[in-house]
């Protein structure tokens, strides 16, 4: 796939459903595994034990945990993104 | 495994797939033995899916993915995090299965029984009973907004929602008891997190179902990115024969085209209305392609009214289309058959050796040992009893490793609750000729005392100053 969009820069630009779906779909995917594993290492109840803090529902910890997961993974996707703009762009907005 | 298929190489350059505007997909209407089997394929997946959380088992849900509790209810089993390992297994034959799947048959997976597939499906059904055939569904989207398409409109989104929020319902109650769940929804007492779950789970249904369809399979799905690895050339492909078909060209019915020195193909573009994801097979195998067969089935019923031989799109492999002979039992057919065959015999085995119980032995921090005032060396250890079975246990706890070595137990046998986590504190004696070295290996057994198959054997470190 590289190859074909090597030759061919950014033909046209990519409508924005795809480009949320490219950045919030593999950011879900990663999150969702990295939850999983957490929770099964650890048991929300017992860090919360020791760390202190509100007390809150196992269930509420893991959407917390997820949602939080999600939004870390979501920057790396924005990043990815981001630097991934081929030169050209940034030299045009630049002005040069 | 040598021979690559070069079939799968997307023709035309995939940027210009990607940088599309998207336009929307009408699938017509399909009848036929594919289309048959679809439907089966919906009907008996999501009668499980939407069935089984109304299973009971034991007085309990029968499948019960108990979060909050931490626990995995599977019919008679109960599963606890510490056995993260049945998980990995699972997933890992499921991966496998997928492997030899593909191989064998291309994308059944995708055609008959991805989830993305089988509601997209029901989806397109009951757009189909409310806003009529493909034909009805353009002509009501390019008219104007009067109070009739806003009432079928609202109409179909309205049923769709029901549908999804109904399947978030039934998500969340894999993972809370969907009895008292629903129970709490009627009367609005559940939870927060219950509710955002099967308002976030219904979400995505109706997105994923209504809205994107296709284009998870094209944008978001991984699986269909790498099955091309899988395929070689005697993978049963969907495929048009372009030897026989091809000049493809219109005719009166009942005309001898051969003389007109035209092929099979008449050119109807019946193949296209009916692809979900919108291509023209007659271009080769893209990767687009779902495998759902819905073109078959209409070209046969093109053949057939036509008087022609069915089969001019069909289950075929590169190799027979080449005119040479397809290998069913070939070395990769082998490897993933092997490889499957093989952790499913682990699991199985793992499973029905699984004792449920689990012991840990925790070493009192304090002090390495002591000496007790009839001069003997004690170490004191806690020992973390986890009773994973179903039902309640009395447990008889020894020592051994160390010759009169003595276990001070004051709790005697002791029971533990089904699922409960009990600590025991326990301290061990020995005099100290008795004792060979200064760190010495014990080993603590645990037995069921109404069951000797439930017994787990733990090691631990014994300390203190020999004397010899
Ligand atoms: S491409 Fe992916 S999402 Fe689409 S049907 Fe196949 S497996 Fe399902
Ligand atoms: S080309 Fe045929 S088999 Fe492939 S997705 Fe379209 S209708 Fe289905």
């Amino acid at each position: 796939m590289s190859s074909v969009e090597a030759s061919k820069p950014v033909a046209k630009p990519t409508p924005v459903i795809q480009r949320v779906i490219a950045i919030l779909w593999p950011a879900f995917l990663t999150s969702g595994v990295a939850t999983i594993i957490t929770f099964t290492l650890f048991d929300p109840q017992e860090i919360s034990a020791c760390v202190g803090g509100p007390q809150i529902s196992r269930l509420g910890a893991y959407t917390v945990g997820f949602f939080s997961l999600w939004l870390l993974t979501t920057l790396t996707s924005v990043l990815t993104c981001y630097f991934q703009r081929p030169c050209e762009l940034t030299n045009r907005a630049n002005g040069s | 495994m040598s021979e690559k298929s070069d079939l799968h190489e997307p023709k035309g350059g995939m940027a210009d797939v990607l940088y599309e505007k998207r336009v929307k997909i009408y699938p017509r209407e399909v009848h036929g033995i594919f289309a048959r089997l679809r439907t089966l394929g919906v009907v008996v997946l999501l009668g499980i899916f939407y069935g089984l959380p109304w299973l009971r088992w034991d007085d309990r849900q029968a499948v019960l993915l108990d979060l909050p509790a931490r626990q995995f209810h599977l019919f008679g089993i109960t599963f606890w995090p510490q056995d993260f390992f049945y998980l990995a297994a699972l997933l890992i034959i499921a991966a496998l299965s997928l492997f030899f799947f593909t191989a064998l048959a291309g994308r059944l997976w995708c055609g008959f029984a991805c989830p993305q597939t089988v509601w997209t499906e029901v989806f397109l059904w009951i757009e189909r009973k409310i806003e009529g055939d493909r034909l009805r569904q353009m002509k009501l989207d390019r008219a104007p907004w009067t109070g009739r398409k806003m009432f079928i409109k609202g109409g179909k989104h309205f049923i769709w929602i029901v549908f999804s929020l109904y399947t978030g319902l039934t998500f969340v109650g894999y993972f809370t008891p969907i009895i008292e769940l629903s129970q709490k929804l009627v009367n609005f007492s559940q939870g927060p997190w219950e509710a955002f779950w099967v308002l976030f789970y219904g979400f995505a249904t109706y997105g994923n179902a209504g809205w994107l369809r296709e284009q998870v399979c094209i944008y978001m799905c991984p699986y269909a990115r790498f099955q091309g690895a899988m395929f070689d050339k005697d993978t049963l492909i969907i495929s048009y024969d372009e030897k026989r078909g091809e000049p493809r060209g219109s005719r009166k019915r009942g005309t001898d085209y051969q003389d007109k020195g035209l092929g099979s193909c008449i050119d109807c573009s019946m193949c296209v209305q009916v692809c979900p994801t919108g291509i023209d097979i007659r271009d080769g195998l893209q990767y687009q392609c779902i495998g759902c067969a819905a073109c078959i089935d209409v070209c046969d019923s093109v053949m057939e009214k036509m008087d022609y031989p069915k089969g001019l799109i069909r289950y075929t492999t590169e190799h027979a289309l080449e005119g040479t002979k397809t290998h069913v039992l070939r070395p990769r057919m082998f490897v993933y058959g092997g490889m499957l065959l093989l952790v499913m015999a682990a699991l199985l085995y793992a499973v029905t050796q699984r004792v449920p119980l689990d012991v840990d032995v925790i070493r009192d921090r304090n002090a390495l040992y002591r000496e007790t005032s009839e001069g003997l060396i004690e170490n004191i250890y806690t020992i973390k009893v986890i009773n994973k079975d179903q039902r309640d246990h009395q447990y008889h706890l020894q020592v051994s490793g160390l010759e009169n070595i003595k276990l001070i137990n004051r709790m005697g046998d002791f029971t533990v609750r089904s699922g409960q986590v009990l600590n025991v504190p326990i301290y061990v004696q020995i005099d100290p000729v008795d004792l060979p070295a200064t760190s010495n290996t014990i080993q603590f057994t645990l037995v069921a005392t109404d069951d000797a198959n439930i017994t787990h054997e733990e090691e631990a470190r014994f300390i203190g100053a020999a004397v010899r």
